[in-house]
């Protein structure tokens, strides 16, 4: 597909950090074949789904496929010995 | 690696326990998410760092969620911001909002806490960017180059005078930016300039420091060592996947 360029590729990251509503600076953005994926972790599933919807929003002919985890918050089992 | 609880237990030389975490980024989705992970604090650790990113945008309201997540612990809280809590300009309101539950907010300052196993030093700044030696900005040419790269020095020659001027048994180092690149494998190298600097490296060595903090790179890696052999760790959240790290600082008197 022509719309997945390295500009639309830049666009969606300058998008993901700059649109007030995501100010993400984690994901990053693949081109595939046909397709857009985004990767990384946000710390909630809410921010999740907002860049998905956003991106899809802005790029309505880009596919958009996300991967995007949410950061676990558990207590470590476990401490760094720095002697 | 021993479990935190126990290993507090059997060791009997002095030891500093810290807990640590950057990159928390609070808004009201994320309300309540760390806390019971917090509430275990007073059993493992001494203190609990911050490493900046406190916020998404450095709102008030997001700071008070900040509050609200790491305010009265039981453990002394110190941070230093991050560049998200500047992008709205309201960085004394953070400060203010942070430090009325008693969060201590670092930059070109110094805390020194009392615990059990000695006084811990913690010297704190954000840091800036820059590069790495080699590969990196020089104060030259254009105004907005030029204050580019003395930020940075201003930053870490606040960060090295106070880091010498503390008077304790173990110095931590705690900024937002990464002082040296080994803690970024995993991120792009062309952006690595935006990550860190060696100038922020250079101020830590310059200092009997034992350990030193941040956060800012996502998808870095969680160790790595100064030049002169300071242990530096990326605490990230995306990074240490977990609430906070503990780390066991054993004190050479």
């Amino acid at each position: 597909m022509s719309e997945i360029d390295e500009y639309a590729e830049a666009e969606i990251q300058r998008l993901l950090t700059e649109e007030n509503r995501l100010a993400e600076q984690g994901i990053t953005v693949h081109r595939r074949e046909n397709f857009v994926q985004l990767s990384g972790e946000v710390a909630s599933p809410h921010r999740r789904d907002e860049i998905v919807r956003l991106v899809r929003e802005h790029f309505p002919h880009i596919e958009v496929q996300a991967d995007i985890g949410v950061t676990r918050a558990q207590p470590p089992r476990e401490a760094e010995e720095l002697p | 690696m021993i479990p935190a609880d126990d290993a507090r237990r059997d060791l009997s030389e002095p030891m500093i326990s810290v807990a640590a975490v950057a990159d928390v980024h609070m808004d009201d989705d994320v309300l309540g998410r760390f806390r019971p992970a917090l509430d275990e604090l007073p059993g493992k650790a001494d203190v609990l760092l911050l490493g900046g990113d406190l916020t998404r945008h450095g709102t008030a309201s997001e700071a008070r969620c900040v509050a609200t997540e790491f305010g009265r612990l039981g453990v002394p809280v110190i941070a230093v911001l991050g560049n998200h809590d500047y992008h709205c300009d309201q960085v004394p309101q953070v400060v203010e909002i942070l430090s009325e539950v008693g969060i201590t907010v670092l930059e070109g300052s110094s805390v020194v806490v009392d615990t059990p196993g000695g006084r811990l030093g913690v010297a704190g700044v954000k840091g800036f960017g820059g590069g790495f030696a080699g590969r990196c900005a020089s104060e030259f040419g254009e105004p907005e180059m030029k204050a580019f790269i003395r930020t940075t020095c201003d930053i870490s020659d606040r960060l090295a005078a106070t880091l010498q001027e503390l008077e304790c048994d173990v110095r931590i180092a705690l900024t937002h930016y990464a002082p040296v690149p080994d803690t970024l494998a995993g991120e792009p190298l062309e952006i690595y300039p935006f990550l860190g600097s060696y100038l922020l490296g250079q101020a830590i060595d310059s200092a009997a420091t034992a350990l030193a903090i941040h956060g800012h790179a996502h998808l870095g890696a969680e160790r790595g060592t100064t030049p002169g052999g300071v242990r530096v760790r990326n605490v990230a959240h995306p990074v240490i996947k977990q609430a906070y790290n503990v780390f066991h600082l054993h004190v050479q008197r």
